[in-house]
């Protein structure tokens, strides 16, 4: 009994997984469907993956007993059909209401998995669904007497799924010889009427009864298992198996245990190669010295295995960022539609790869930078026009790998930030006084304040405040950097800036007093030394001047209370990047860099401000590691370096 | 857990198996089974910060755990480690934590009816980690439960509230 439960445990993620993809398939197809209204007829292609996508939901729900999804795929593909029987001309109208039934469908599976409410407008809307479809089934049903009822049925086989409509019709005469017995068997009840509702309740009653209608539609969804398996939807013949995340993650934690023990043997390879050659180790020194090498030798063939399976350990949590960007088209075009915009939205780079926990995690910033674009960005065609635009307006989002990080850039062609709205904006919610002088990027600064908003009326789109600043912690907390461009009149650019892994980093290591800290290589600027004459102060704070630039300086000994003294000629300094802004660390020496495995310690100690965490070193030791971003913050919004910095000096 | 102290009691009758360790003058024992294992000293990292009784992080096997110096923790004066320092590693809830004490000293069966509660004139000011005092022969063992050591408020700290990290 157990075993049944959980068999459909099993299966009901298998569904959920299945109809998060077959969903995004349609809205793809229904957004294809779209750009040919026009043309007054549908693709057929478009029609087919339309119909197969929702064909498979229904057979799915069914089989879990899902019935309120069965049921609205079941009128949905019909609909579908009409449109292949081309009886139906496609229409605005109708793509709505083909958009409308999937987003009820999402909501249907929600209820169905996790339970909960009905939606509310349900009814209403597959009255108006029902009503649409009537009225060209009645005429259908003119010319062709009973078949609504036949196709009804077909459908709830495998029949119409993959075989072309030839392959159909002489199935249609299976599926009445089918339709007889079961009329037959309920002889004594009255007559089915035509409505729809009615032959779904019947269809579904059948499925139940008779076996034989069973037995193919459990076939259908092993055939649709297989045809995920070979990878036919997606382009690539890959074959793939789905794998629980949690495993890759314990298999990635042991992988980072090895490689720390990895690079202890070769630091005792190194040392005792080292012992030989320096002749400290005397004893029977004829047999040292090539054991010596044999172990530096397997040493060196171990790590080359270890660095192996770590990139492919790496590789097989990479997935295509295209994941997340698939949802995009819809959104935007729904936005754009509630706001009466005209939005084209380009799409590249979609198979830049990246870990699927950030994959995961950079879905949320980049809709609401989406829709911001659509809201904010875009002007409305008309304006567009007397500004000398196309009255489309056009949004690209890029994503491209550049060195070990994945940079997105959400771009558009609107209006740009209104710096002076923002500066009107900020002073009326007294983030700035109505004399201070700031210069372009700091106003920019000012829509990542929480509760900030330019938006004069609250939309249900954004306008909320809640928008970019929610955005902004986001991208900090995936250990990412957010910057935005904006020039006004023909634009705004928002980068955002991702490590490929979280689990994983290149560090420098510094020395602070006595302990070992490591610093991500990725906002490490540059490392140098600087003469203590070099160094000025402003208001007591200390700084340098790099380039022309005014850089405070934080000593980390200090920050930290680690003690030890300053040095009265030079200090090390490690200049770190954090959104434009530049800090230089005060250290004692540099100790290289190194790719450290990152291990939590907030779960050990406690979150302490400027450590993000800590890395066990090759010979066991523990580093921790600096938060950049933290610390940096920290150091400004303690007011001494930022009157360091606006001082000018 | 039910096996092991039924075993316990056959082989000592009514009787409470602890490991004793001593700090400064005193001994103290803690239940066997709050202790998971008794390490040798290593190199402890000083976390910058963190609340004033921890020591620092130790890598153990691979694992960080965090280090509470029992001296500190007491109000006792800091004394340099020596060859028996020792650390007692003991899981706190579901996260690991090491002690480090002056030295380690055996495994006692105490008999449950040699364990007094504490005497009212210790017991009291914040020391509910005090389960009693074990009497064998003419040494007096003050029985810890290690879980009480750290107070609420510090087991929180312990715990922390990991949001931004990975996991």
């Amino acid at each position: 009994m157990s075993d049944d439960l959980f068999d459909k445990q099993e299966f009901v993620s298998y569904f959920r997984d299945e109809s998060d993809e077959l969903l995004q398939q349609i809205d793809a197809d229904l957004l294809k469907l779209e750009e040919s209204v026009g043309e007054g007829h549908a693709d057929p292609e478009i029609i087919n993956s339309l119909f197969r996508a929702l064909h498979t939901v229904k057979g799915s729900s069914g089989m879990l007993g899902f019935t309120d999804v069965q049921g609205l795929a079941h009128k949905l593909e019909n609909l579908c059909d009409l449109l292949r029987k081309e009886r139906m001309p496609l229409s605005e109208s109708i793509v709505d209401i083909l958009f409308g039934g999937r987003d009820f469908l999402t909501q249907l599976i929600e209820v169905a998995i996790n339970g909960g409410e009905l939606p509310l407008d349900l009814s209403e809307y597959t009255g108006r669904l029902d009503k649409s479809v009537a009225v060209y089934e009645e005429t259908s049903h003119v010319i062709e007497g009973t078949s609504s009822e036949v196709q009804a049925f077909e459908e709830s086989t495998d029949a119409s799924t993959s075989k072309s409509t030839q392959d159909m019709e002489a199935f249609e005469a299976e599926i009445a010889r089918l339709l007889e017995a079961a009329n037959a068997k309920k002889a004594d009840e009255p007559a089915p009427t035509i409505s729809t509702e009615s032959v779904v309740v019947a269809a579904t009653d059948m499925i139940g009864e008779t076996p034989a209608v069973q037995a193919p539609a459990t076939e259908k969804l092993d055939k649709a298992t297989i045809e995920k398996a070979t990878g036919q939807k997606r382009t690539s013949l890959n074959q793939t198996i789905r794998v629980d995340i949690e495993r890759l993650d314990t298999l990635l934690n042991l992988v980072g245990e090895l490689v720390i023990n990895r690079t202890r043997i070769s630091d005792i390879a190194t040392t005792l190669e080292r012992l030989v050659s320096d002749k400290a180790l005397d004893a029977s020194s004829g047999l040292v010295g090539p054991l010596a090498k044999d172990l530096a030798d397997s040493s060196a063939l171990l790590a080359r295995t270890t660095n192996e399976i770590q990139e492919s350990i790496m590789k097989v949590r990479m997935v295509p960022i295209g994941q997340v960007f698939d949802r995009f088209p819809r959104l935007v075009r729904d936005v754009a539609k509630a706001r009466g915009k005209e939005v084209q939205l380009n799409i590249s780079g979609a198979e830049t790869d990246l870990d699927k926990t950030i994959v995961d995690e950079v879905g949320e910033p980049l809709m609401h930078l989406l829709r911001n674009c659509v809201d904010h960005g875009i002007e409305n065609p008309d304006v567009r026009e007397q500004r000398g635009k196309p009255r489309a307006g056009t949004i690209s989002l890029n994503a491209y790998h550049e060195g070990n990080q994945i940079i997105i850039e959400v771009s558009d062609d609107g209006g740009g930030i209104d710096l002076e709205r923002v500066r009107a904006r900020g002073i009326k919610q007294g983030l700035i006084g109505s004399d201070d002088r700031l210069s372009d990027r700091e106003l920019i600064e000012l829509i990542f304040t929480p509760g900030f908003s330019t938006a004069e009326v609250i939309s249900d789109v954004s306008g909320r405040g809640v928008g970019m600043d929610v955005v902004k912690k986001n991208i900090t907390r995936l250990k990412g950097v957010f910057d935005v461009d904006s020039i006004s009149g023909s634009g705004t650019k928002f980068t955002i800036k991702l490590p490929l892994t979280l689990a994983i980093i290149q560090a420098l290591l510094v020395r602070v007093v006595e302990e070992l800290y490591a610093i991500p290589l990725d906002s490490v600027i540059e490392s140098q030394r600087v003469e203590m004459n070099d160094v000025r102060t402003v208001h007591g704070n200390e700084v340098i001047t790099l380039r022309g630039q005014v850089v405070p300086l934080v000593r980390i000994a200090e920050f930290f209370e680690l003690g030890g003294a300053r040095d009265p000629e030079k200090v090390m300094i490690v200049i770190v990047g954090l959104g434009g802004r530049q800090v230089g660390l005060v250290v004692d020496s540099f100790q290289g860099e190194q790719e450290i495995v990152i291990k939590p310690l907030s779960d050990v100690v406690g979150r302490i401000a400027g450590i993000s965490g800590a890395t066990i070193l090759g010979n066991g030791s523990i580093s921790l590691i600096i938060d950049v971003h933290s610390l940096v913050s920290e150091a400004y919004t303690d007011g001494k370096v930022a009157r360091a910095e606006f001082s000018g000096v | 857990m039910a096996e092991a102290t039924e075993q316990r009691q056959q082989l000592s009758g009514e009787a409470i198996k602890v490991v004793s360790f001593r700090l400064g003058s005193e001994e103290y024992g803690v239940d066997i089974g709050q202790v998971q294992e008794i390490i040798r000293l290593v190199a402890i990292t000083h976390v910058p910060r963190a609340p004033r009784f921890m020591e620092g992080v130790i890598n153990l096997r691979g694992q960080l755990i965090p280090i509470i110096d029992l001296r500190t923790r007491f109000g006792m004066q800091r004394t340099d480690s020596t060859k028996q320092t020792r650390i007692v590693v003991t899981e706190i809830g579901t996260k690991k934590v090491g002690i480090v004490v002056d030295s380690v000293s055996e495994v006692l069966d105490i008999p449950v009816e040699n364990v007094e509660d504490a005497p009212e004139m210790i017991a009291g000011v914040g020391t509910e980690y005090i389960q009693g005092v074990g009497k064998m022969n003419d040494r007096l063992i003050i029985m810890l439960d290690l879980t009480m050591v750290i107070s609420e408020s510090e087991k929180s700290q312990l715990a922390g509230i990991d949001a931004v990290l990975p996991s």
